[in-house]
């Protein structure tokens, strides 16, 4: 690890919170989260380590991140309220903004049409189980519009605008 | 006639160790004390531990006076306590506080018990027939009790209570009271009294699994347990007679796990502090698991910082480490059950980079301190804040002395104390409320001053036998007196027998004396119950009568009758006590006349070292009437602290504060100053020492006679060549870097980088073999200092453990937030620094992410810790006192006598006995004038009757009996070829006559042929009389 | 009392017999729903939660604000939904900047956002507004005889002061008491708050771990319990802990896995006398078992 090449205030632009600076490396984080199990594991305690001691392109790397199932389990538990969980979602926007290739894809679906899925088109089952149709925003453009106006207007989307054009 | 001045009284509320002791030690000086506590019974959390740690023993019973211990209970401390001039209110509240200093009206509750405690035989009759059944607090849940139950099962005597929340009024224990003292409709009571000053002791709460939320998802086995309900598991009179069993099905628990921090050093939950106990707790119970459980039981302790910064606490973590007790660095976050009813736990090694699952017996959760929540209502009471800690504020120097004058606390009240600090607050808190009342216009309470008669032991034997019938208690007696009488006359050297009715009333005193006084006969046997209670008012009657104190013996005659109330003992109860009667009145005939020597005292203590501790304990002993002579071997007052600590981080000032001082003992008429001198032998005994000194300068010795003598000879910053300090003007000690910080010499403003090592040449077996506990506070000042002068400085510190104990801890916190990074080390991987162009280059490995870092810093900073002071071992051996291997004194018990030492009359305080934070010192310094005071205020001491001597004609001066004995009272002077014994050390224990091959060690009163007179008169049939048979 | 319902994506589109079992009981119990007109999703946390703070807060202010103009409370099932929500509402309340940032953004739709309407979960209604006593004098039909075991989500568990509603944390026991008001025997189980593991990325990056992680879950409750089904609130608990139980058992080549899974509100329905086929139609593990009982 070579400190002459890290950040030290790295931290003020992912997660500008003193709490991060709070965490004493107990391990609490670690010993109950459901993907420390994965294969890498999610390292709660190490990323948080890796913000304070600003390792910018290991930072960058790392895809551990995004295996948080967020069950906040970690915010709970942690004695020093570092809000790992938190944490974890500062470490994407960060890695968002830095390279476009982590911006999620899930996004473009809800720009598309308001969720990540298709909603509101199983018309049949639903009637079959004695539903309405479900009036979506998917079904509303006028509304619709107005949601990607202001989705426009945010970093991520305006900033990546290319993969929001229709085709 | 002058108007009778007031006997000085003093309020001590809450009766714990620190209570306990403040209350031994004003009752000592002849003050009125009245002890309160909250709970139904004293001793606090003490009462449920049978093992303290180091020894693994317990020892309560070493805080009772040594000197002048006939005054007091000589009994099992965790069964109660008992002295002349303390009075014990248990279950009594402070309700509100009038006055000011000096003078207080006091308005106390007494809860109702229900239960007359005076009146109750505490056979329980009552606790058989109970329907209620709840958990037993006790216990902690892993028994039950019901509603009418005994708060500590082993206190003496039994002190019963009805607990009215959980009875349902059914009324089957009042039927069944066979000396009807329940009262269910009793109501609390409230009074009022006057004291002349108030120590606050209420004592400790732990972090409990049943009140705090964040506790409860360790909740998940009945075998998840507090580390006190261990406690409770591995107690003799505990839950499984000793045995280590899991509570869910009783089977025996192999594989232990301790987690440590429960409910401490969280943030999160407002508890940001360490409870500073847990670590030598979880340790001790680990041992002693391996101990009790055997080999093949595995202990492991989960923990984040193992915080054994007191004096031989990292020895004994060493001890652990070696004793096969396990260490993971890790907070779990959980515990789950199996459905083998075994319980797991998954943690992470940082270094294997792995995690893992492992699955235990019993998990033992270290539940720490917190602080008390009797801490709002007094504040409330005295009308004051708490401060930021949730505490009662304190004056900035003085931990006992609350910011309201003449109100003085001491144990967990100050914050997160262990035992012996507790101990020494206790003592602390005692000795300023004696200064108080030394001002004041009080007295103390005047021994009744009974010429002892004249000899009678040359006399024929002829014994007075008075039995006290205890009608009170006893509607129905077991025992037939009237046989008894009649049996016992038969003798011809019983004088005369009374049967007379309770003498632990005044009128049935003055009977006695009456009785007595007729009374022609030169010995006297008195049953009655209670005896510890009313030995000494009971043989000062007889003395007054006439009879030698050494020829009376009190018995306990109401076990026997109450013995016979259950239906179980088939034996007659008349025989038993007339056989008792027999083997004591055998041991009397033979008993020679024990004369009380009184020592006489001088008034003058003799203080070693004119540190900051040695100038306090010379102010609180000149202040309080004593004569002082202050012995200081260089030509400057002050010491360490006070000639180069200018600032610490909790606000204080050494140096200042060292300066004030100096002038207060420079001006005080009581006190001489011996600038330049070294003590160089001493002679004599307790009470009347010859010390000489030699003057450094003109090598002329002086002599200055002296009752007692505090060691107070400080420390200094540790020395060290390792991480290769001395090659490089970068490389610099934490004590050269706040000089510099401070003077402005070193400049930091341009430093990038800056790294700390902790624990240089500390804690390590080819070092100093101790934590100096004052280092990674010291370092954490300076890097916060640092931090503030060049806000883009990244800091390192390296570190083993970080030793920041009670509130300290949120300093640690403190320096994180403010971006100060914290690696730890191992010692097997110590960092490695080697010079480049003159600069240090060092390498360490990160802690967390496990990577190697190589660093040049600006500065590399060494916390070399603290040395003890180079003349130590000079000065242990002109007093004979001893000196542990580091060269610290060695106190004669380290929980329960911290300040004392083994020989009678000497005291330590301040860096003399460990390294330590300047509060502490001074807290030690005030507990060890205290102790001096406690000795020289009276002129005379009594010695006890019953002391050991020795038969010099036959004495072969081997020397065996100084070895062994335990109190330190025996030793061999050289100039008169002799073995003296040390009237007013010596506890009588008999070690010096089992270990005597000559015969030649004595205990007076205990001969040989009195004991094989009382053992042939228990093992005889003693067929003594045919009645109503 | 009158709430917002908002459905989520998962369960209108992949679940809606937990959606027609919710829009059965609640009107029945004297909670009446109404729509969230063009919601959008809640976001869920990968999304814009995991890209920038505007984008995040904005879709948490536009939902939030549909459920104000009507002066209405939202209800929500879906763990992630809820959880996304109130975290999204507790940054909006207590940061002026982001809620001020937020209605900027709003303000170009003709939306403004006042933090007034309050998020909540659907078994916290059931258990605090309703309450057991009424459920238990509803219903028509009662499990009695059934064993169940309780899937807590975590999204309503931590971190409890921004999500939770529990007396207790760390040891809840809303759906436990709402289970045992259906007249069903619930049993523990050591490792009953162990997340489900379907949520986030860790099924999707670590498939075989995850598996794994939910298997040491699914074998506690086989061994330790005699349970006929576990008891959810959340539509991924419900999707992952039906479907995880066939690959297992395809992987294993085993049958054991065999525990059908219901979102509460569907065993509320079933024991109101609604159609099974209607509200819990929908499962990998077929329910038969149960419903058959009743």
């Amino acid at each position: 690890m070579d400190f002459s090449e890290s950040d030290k205030d790295l931290w003020k632009q992912i997660y500008n919170t003193k709490d991060l600076l709070y965490c004493l490396n107990c391990s609490t984080c670690l010993s109950g989260c459901p993907a420390s199990h994965g294969d890498p594991p999610l390292l709660v305690r190490n990323l948080a380590r890796m913000v304070v001691f600003g390792l910018e392109d290991d930072l960058l790397d790392d895809d551990t991140p995004w295996a948080c199932v967020s069950c906040s389990r970690c915010e709970e538990m942690c004695p020093m309220d570092v809000k790992p969980f938190e944490m974890i979602l500062a470490i994407r926007k960060w890695q968002s903004a830095n390279d476009e290739t982590r911006v999620p894809p899930s996004i473009v679906e809800i720009y598309k049409r308001g969720y990540t899925q298709s909603v509101g088109t199983n018309t049949k089952l639903r009637k079959s189980l004695g539903l309405p149709e479900l009036q979506t925003i998917t079904k509303m453009p006028q509304m619709l519009k107005l949601y990607q106006q202001m989705l426009m207007k945010t970093p991520v989307v305006s900033e990546n605008d290319y993969m929001f054009n229709e085709e | 006639m002058a108007e009778k001045k007031p006997i000085g009284t003093v309020l001590v509320a809450g009766a714990g160790v620190s209570g306990i002791k403040a209350a031994l030690e004003l009752a000592e000086i002849g003050y009125k004390v009245l002890l309160t506590d909250a709970s139904p019974q004293i001793g606090g959390i003490l009462a449920k531990l049978d093992n303290q740690f180091p020894s693994d023993h317990c020892g309560m019973c070493r805080i009772l006076p040594m000197v002048g211990r006939e005054y007091a209970s000589q009994y099992c401390m965790r069964k109660g306590l008992y002295h002349e001039n303390i009075e014990i209110l248990p279950f009594t509240e402070l309700t509100r506080v009038e006055g000011d200093v000096g003078n207080y009206t006091i308005e106390l509750l007494k809860k109702a018990r229900y239960i007359d405690t005076d009146k109750c035989n505490g056979l329980g009759e009552c606790i058989k027939v109970c329907p209620v059944e709840v958990p037993d607090e006790f216990n902690h849940g892993l028994t039950q009790r019901k509603a009418v139950y005994k708060p500590v099962p082993h206190s003496t005597p039994q002190m019963l209570l009805v607990d009215m929340d959980v009875c349902t009024n059914c009324g089957e224990c009042v039927k069944v009271c066979p000396t009807n003292v329940i009262n269910l409709g009793a109501e609390d009571e409230a009074f009022t009294r006057h004291v002349h000053s108030i120590i606050l002791a209420s004592g400790v709460k732990l972090y409990n699994l049943e009140e705090f939320e964040d506790a409860k998802s360790w909740a998940v086995s009945q075998d998840v347990i507090s580390a006190l309900a261990f406690e409770r598991i591995i107690s003799g009179t505990g839950t499984f007679d000793g045995q280590i069993k899991r509570p869910s099905d009783g089977k025996p628990a192999k594989k232990i796990a301790w987690v440590q921090c429960m409910g401490s050093r969280n943030r999160r939950q407002k508890r940001d502090y360490c409870s500073s106990i847990c670590c030598m707790f979880a340790l001790k119970e680990a041992m002693l698991a391996r101990q009790k459980g055997g080999d093949d039981v595995e202990a492991t302790i989960f923990y984040m910082d193992m915080r054994t910064f007191g004096k031989d606490f990292y020895r004994y973590y060493e001890k652990a480490v070696d004793a096969g007790v396990k260490f993971i660095r890790c907070r779990v976050q959980e515990v789950m059950h199996n459905p083998d009813k075994s319980l797991s736990m998954r943690y992470y090694d940082s270094q294997k980079e792995e995690f893992f699952v492992a699955d235990y017996d019993m998990v033992v959760l270290s539940t720490g301190q917190i602080p008390h929540k009797t801490h709002a209502k007094l504040a409330k009471l005295f009308h004051l804040e708490l401060n930021c800690q949730g505490l009662l504020p304190t004056q900035i120097y003085d931990k006992v002395k609350l910011v309201k004058p003449g109100v003085f606390l001491c144990g967990s009240l100050m914050g997160l104390t262990d035992l012996s600090e507790a101990i020494s607050s206790g003592i602390a808190a005692a000795g300023q409320a004696s200064t108080l009342l030394s001002s004041l216009d009080v007295t103390i309470i005047e021994e009744e001053q009974i010429a002892e008669p004249t000899t009678k032991d040359r006399q024929v034997p002829l014994i007075s036998v008075v039995l006290c019938k205890c009608s009170e208690k006893v509607e129905k007696s077991s025992v037939d007196f009237g046989a008894l009488e009649m049996g016992l006359k038969k003798f011809n050297f019983v004088g005369e027998v009374n049967i007379i009715d309770m003498v632990c009333s005044d009128q049935g005193k003055e009977n006695l004396l009456k009785l007595l006084k007729k009374s022609q006969s030169n010995r006297l046997i008195i049953g009655a119950c209670h005896p510890f209670m009313y030995r000494k008012s009971l043989k000062n009657l007889a003395k007054k009568a006439g009879f030698a104190a050494s020829l009376i013996e009190i018995f306990d005659l109401s076990s026997i009758v109450h013995k016979g109330f259950f239906e179980s003992v088939k034996k007659d109860q008349t025989h038993e006590a007339y056989s008792e009667i027999i083997s004591i009145m055998e041991n009397l005939k033979l008993k020679p006349a024990l004369h009380v020597e009184t020592l006489s005292m001088n008034r003058t203590a003799l203080v070693v070292g004119g540190g900051i501790a040695g100038m306090h304990a010379s102010f609180a002993l000149a202040q309080r009437g004593v004569d002082v002579h202050l012995v200081e071997k260089s030509d400057k007052l002050g010491g360490y602290a006070g000639n180069n600590i200018h600032a610490t981080i909790d606000d204080l000032e050494p140096v200042s504060m060292a300066k004030d001082l100096m002038i207060k003992v420079l001006e005080h008429k009581n006190i001489i100053l011996h600038k330049n001198c070294e003590v160089a032998a001493t002679q004599g005994s307790f009470g009347a020492f010859e010390t000489r000194i030699r003057d450094l300068e003109n090598q002329e010795n002086q002599y200055l006679s002296h009752g007692a003598a505090i060691i107070a000879t400080g420390g200094l910053e540790g020395k060290t060549a390792e991480y290769e300090y001395g090659n490089s003007a970068n490389i610099l000690t934490q004590a050269q870097l706040r000089e510099g910080l401070s003077t402005g010499k070193i400049d930091v403003s341009d430093a990038q980088n800056i790294v700390m090592i902790q624990c240089v040449g500390s804690r390590e077996k080819q070092g100093r073999k101790y934590c100096s506990r004052i280092c990674c506070i010291g370092a954490i000042a300076n890097a916060l200092a640092i931090q503030e002068k060049n806000p883009d400085a990244r800091i390192f510190i390296l570190y083993r453990d970080v030793m920041t104990y009670g509130f300290a801890e949120q300093y640690y916190t403190k320096a994180r937030g403010a971006g100060i990074v914290f690696v730890s080390y191992d010692l097997d991987k110590k960092p490695e620094v080697e010079l480049v162009d003159g600069k240090p280059v060092i390498k360490f490995t990160e802690s967390v992410l496990n990577s190697e870092i190589e660093l040049s810093p600006d500065f590399l900073i060494l916390s070399p810790g603290v040395d003890p002071e180079v003349s130590n071992r000079e000065v242990g051996k002109a007093f004979d006192l001893p000196v542990n291997d580091d060269g610290f004194f060695i106190e004669a018990d380290s929980k329960w006598r911290p300040i004392e030492f083994l020989r009678t009359g000497f005291y330590v305080a301040g860096v003399a006995h460990s390294p330590m934070t300047l509060k502490d010192a001074i807290l030690q310094a005030e507990a060890a004038a205290q102790k001096v005071y406690a000795h020289l205020s009276s002129r005379k001491i009594h010695r006890a009757h019953v002391i050991s001597k020795v038969h010099d004609a036959i004495c072969v001066r081997c020397q065996r009996c100084v070895d062994i004995c335990p109190y330190d009272a025996r030793s061999y002077d050289k100039v008169l070829d002799s073995i003296m014994v040390d009237a007013a050390a010596c506890q009588a224990c008999g070690m010096c006559g089992v270990a005597c091959q000559n015969n030649a060690a004595r205990i007076m009163g205990f001969s040989d042929k009195q004991i094989m007179a009382v053992i042939d008169a228990k093992l005889s049939e003693n067929p003594m009389f045919m009645v109503g048979k | 009392m009158e709430l917002c319902l908002f459905l989520g994506c998962n369960t209108p589109a992949i679940r809606p017999d937990v959606e027609r079992a919710i829009r059965a009981t609640m009107p029945e119990l004297g909670v009446d729903l109404a729509e969230v007109e063009g919601y959008v999703c809640c976001p869920a946390f990968g999304s814009f939660p995991s890209t920038d703070d505007d984008s995040h807060l904005a879709s948490s202010g536009w939902n939030l604000s549909i459920a104000e103009a009507k002066g209405l409370d939202i209800m929500v099932q879906c763990g992630s939904c809820y959880s996304s929500l109130r975290m999204g509402l507790d940054h909006l309340a207590h940061d002026d900047l982001k809620l001020a940032r937020v209605n900027e953004l709003l303000e170009l739709t003709g939306r403004k956002l006042e933090c007034k309407t309050a998020v909540r979960h659907v078994s916290e209604i059931l258990y605090n507004e309703v309450g057991v006593e009424k459920i238990s004098r509803t219903i028509k039909k009662s499990l009695e005889g059934l064993h169940g075991v309780i899937q807590y989500p975590c999204h309503t568990l931590f971190p409890s002061e921004i999500v939770g509603f529990e007396e207790s944390p760390r040891q809840p026991k809303a759906l436990r008491v709402l289970t045992e008001a259906l007249g069903a025997t619930v049993e523990s189980y050591s490792r009953e708050l162990q997340c489900c593991g379907g949520a986030g990325g860790f099924s999707s990056s670590s498939p075989a771990e995850a598996t794994a992680f939910t298997k040491t879950k699914l074998d506690a409750i086989i061994e330790e319990t005699k349970a006929d089904f576990i008891v959810v609130s959340c539509i991924t608990c419900l999707m992952y802990l039906d479907n995880i139980q066939k690959k297992l058992n395809e992987a294993e080549n085993t049958d054991k896995y065999n525990i059908p899974v219901f979102d509460y509100n569907q065993l509320l329905a079933l024991c109101m006398g609604f159609d099974p086929k209607q509200v819990a139609s929908i499962c990998t593990i077929p329910r038969n078992l149960v419903i058959d009982r009743l």
